[in-house]
């Protein structure tokens, strides 16, 4: 602090006043809660955006649900809204249909009340925002400032997409290589529509229900058609209509929005970017937020905190897109120089994430601890995350660090 | 002296900063060229706040913009090159000119001031855009003339409208959003200027008190829907 000159000082009073001058009206107003905006969410919930909605759930209470993420504190990203959704209750099925198209060999429509008379099943899976850590990128890409609570652990509940195709006797083309999700444009809401790879169709599921209560109308319900494994805005909420397709769709949302650079048929996962720089993304030199990066997030001790020593409990949670099993979650106290291994909760491939923790012997005083973790395909996670730096910010998966006090 | 503005003074200028930051939390935007015209096109479809809050290099407004074309925003080249004259000199990576009025009193609003945050979406004199965006010319001055409008009208600027509404045999689906973050005085301001479209010989002006006890009820949009559904209009 003592090292700011002058004219940075005078910099920064600068831009203080001028912001004042900007926003100055008002400040103190109150500024609607997520409770006002979305009936049932929690009113700490930090609202982003009003319209469309866009709320992220404030660190410490994500962590205090470790298990699953109820729904009055999971995040929302609305790209869209549908006038009368704004709430966590359910949302009626009367009458909703849902249009499959596309390259199969008999299109047909259903209502979305017949499915539930169908065997269910059940998925528990990390549902992500693609942009959850993007006010850590430096300099701060464009789009919504998530801290980390965009970001939640559901169980969805409802009907195997492949299953359904099955019993209804129909099938996807070899030509089609995507599935193309609509969401519904009732009370004249703007489109929105999403591709993902044909290998999405293995666990795709027609979800109604989030932790065993009618799927919240703000989170897609009666119907959202849920991905296991790929980044929230794959999940299509309120779908009307799904087509199987050759291509990508080209809409805003497919492209040059939520996506990365990459080399293409290479396996880098992202062509690292100049911080600052433009990208003239196109559907070759670019890839989908699909697959959830692998991550892992410290729950204890939080930032700041104080804690009784010398053994202090650390733990937290760790994710992938499910392919493959996570297989290690290592923590270090002295900035990488020495992981320690953390235990891991549960074993195998799954979409949910999967709780660790450790024991670490520290001396009174200030520490700060990074959590990293590993799959079994070598994936693991970059010390310095902003090497992955994009103009919109997406895919956050640096190392997390934690500060905080030994009594 | 000198310790002092050692200590001091950065950090004056962090609290003078963080205290801009909370401005910035109600997300308005910096006086300047072009402001309306951002409010107009931009508020149509999303928060201002997804733009207010940016700081962003011209080149990458100028991609920004692309994409809202690519989303149904229609711009003629002109507005275009105002819009992105606004958002580089005043959303930039560097910190915007010095605001034209630094008097210790800024002047006082007036209601038509405040009106630019509506005239996007309801236009300039308040004739509306169907399908989406009702008119207030006629409308208000019908609300305010039936029991229960007038209280209905200052809760919807507050808290904002969801659902399909019907005004003359036509049917207006767009998403009103509330203005809380306006002040009291703000709001009050508004629906008065509204009132000079057209009011009951009684109307009796809005006053920030008002506003403020309205605050206290927090209601949602849908529910200020039913209560415009109780209404008698004509």
């Amino acid at each position: 602090m003592q090292n700011l000159n002058r004219r940075t000082t005078l910099k920064l009073m600068g831009m203080g006043a001028a912001l004042l001058a900007a926003g100055g009206r008002g400040w103190a107003q109150q500024a609607p809660t997520a409770d006002q905006l979305v009936k049932g969410k929690h009113p700490k919930l930090i609202v982003l955006s009003q319209r469309p909605v866009v709320m992220e759930t404030p660190y410490d209470l994500l962590v205090s649900q470790p298990e699953k993420t109820p729904k009055e504190i999971l995040f929302i990203r609305n790209n869209v809204d549908l006038p009368g959704y704004n709430t966590v209750e359910g949302a009626s099925a009367q009458g909703w249909k849902v249009e499959i198209g596309g390259l199969v060999d008999k299109p047909f429509s259903f209502e979305v009340s017949e499915l539930f008379a169908l065997p269910q099943a059940e998925v528990t899976m990390v549902l992500q925002c693609s942009g959850n850590g993007r006010t850590l990128y430096d300099p701060r890409p464009s789009g919504n400032p998530w801290q980390r609570g965009g970001v939640g652990n559901v169980t969805f509940r409802g009907v195997r997409l492949k299953d359904f195709l099955a019993a209804k006797g129909v099938k996807p083309s070899e030509k089609a290589l995507f599935i193309t999700a609509h969401a519904s444009r009732q009370g004249n809401a703007p489109e929105f529509v999403r591709s993902v790879p044909i290998h999405a169709l293995e666990h795709a599921l027609l979800a109604l229900s989030m932790n065993g209560e009618p799927l919240p109308a703000v989170h897609g319900g009666p119907v959202r058609l849920v991905f296991p494994g790929y980044f929230g805005v794959n999940n299509v909420k309120w779908v009307e209509k799904i087509e199987f397709t050759e291509g990508e769709n080209t809409t805003a949302e497919q492209v040059p929005r939520y996506r990365v650079p990459v080399i293409p048929n290479t396996h880098l996962p992202f062509l690292p970017q100049e911080p600052g720089q433009r990208y003239p993304y196109n559907l070759q030199n670019s890839r989908p937020n699909w697959l959830v990066t692998l991550n892992s997030l410290i729950f204890a001790p939080l930032e700041g905190q104080t804690v009784e020593g010398p053994y202090v409990r650390v733990e937290g949670v760790a994710f992938n897109d499910g392919i493959v099993p996570i297989v290690s979650v290592e923590v270090s106290t002295n900035g990488g120089r020495t992981w320690h291994q953390a235990q891991l909760a549960t074993q195998g491939k799954t979409f949910a994430w999967v709780r660790w923790r450790a024991t670490l012997y520290l001396r009174p005083g200030q520490h700060e601890i990074m959590a990293r973790a590993w799959d079994a395909a070598g994936r693991s996670q970059p010390l310095d995350g902003n090497i992955a730096w994009n103009e919109r910010g997406y895919e956050y998966s640096g190392v997390m660090r934690v500060k905080f006090t030994v009594a | 002296m000198r310790r002092l503005e050692k200590g001091f003074l950065p950090w004056m200028a962090l609290a003078l900063g963080l205290l801009g930051y909370l401005a910035f939390g109600q997300y308005t935007l910096p006086e300047g060229p072009g402001k309306d015209l951002v409010l107009g096109k931009c508020q149509t479809c999303h928060d201002i706040g997804f733009v207010a809050r940016e700081r962003l290099s011209r080149d990458r407004w100028d991609g920004i913009i692309d994409e809202m074309v690519l989303r149904g925003l229609k711009l003629t080249s002109e507005e275009r090159g105002a819009i992105l004259d606004y958002l580089a000199t005043y959303l930039g990576t560097e910190p915007p000119p010095a605001p034209p009025q630094v008097q210790a009193s800024p002047a006082p609003k007036t209601g038509a001031q405040v009106y630019t945050n509506c005239a996007g979406c309801h236009g300039p004199q308040g004739e509306g855009n169907p399908p989406n965006f009702p008119p207030l010319k006629g409308h208000v001055a019908s609300l305010l003339g039936a029991e229960g409008g007038r209280s209905y009208l200052l809760l919807a600027v507050l808290y904002g409208v969801q659902g399909t509404i019907r005004i003359g045999g036509k049917e207006y689906g767009g998403l009103m959003p509330g203005f809380s973050w306006l002040s009291d005085e703000e709001i009050a301001l508004v629906l008065n200027h509204l009132a000079e479209w057209g009011a009951p010989k009684d109307f009796k002006a809005y006053t920030p008190d008002e506003v403020k006890a309205a605050r206290a009820k927090g209601l949602t949009p849908e529910e200020v829907l039913k209560l415009r559904q109780g209404l008698k209009l004509p």
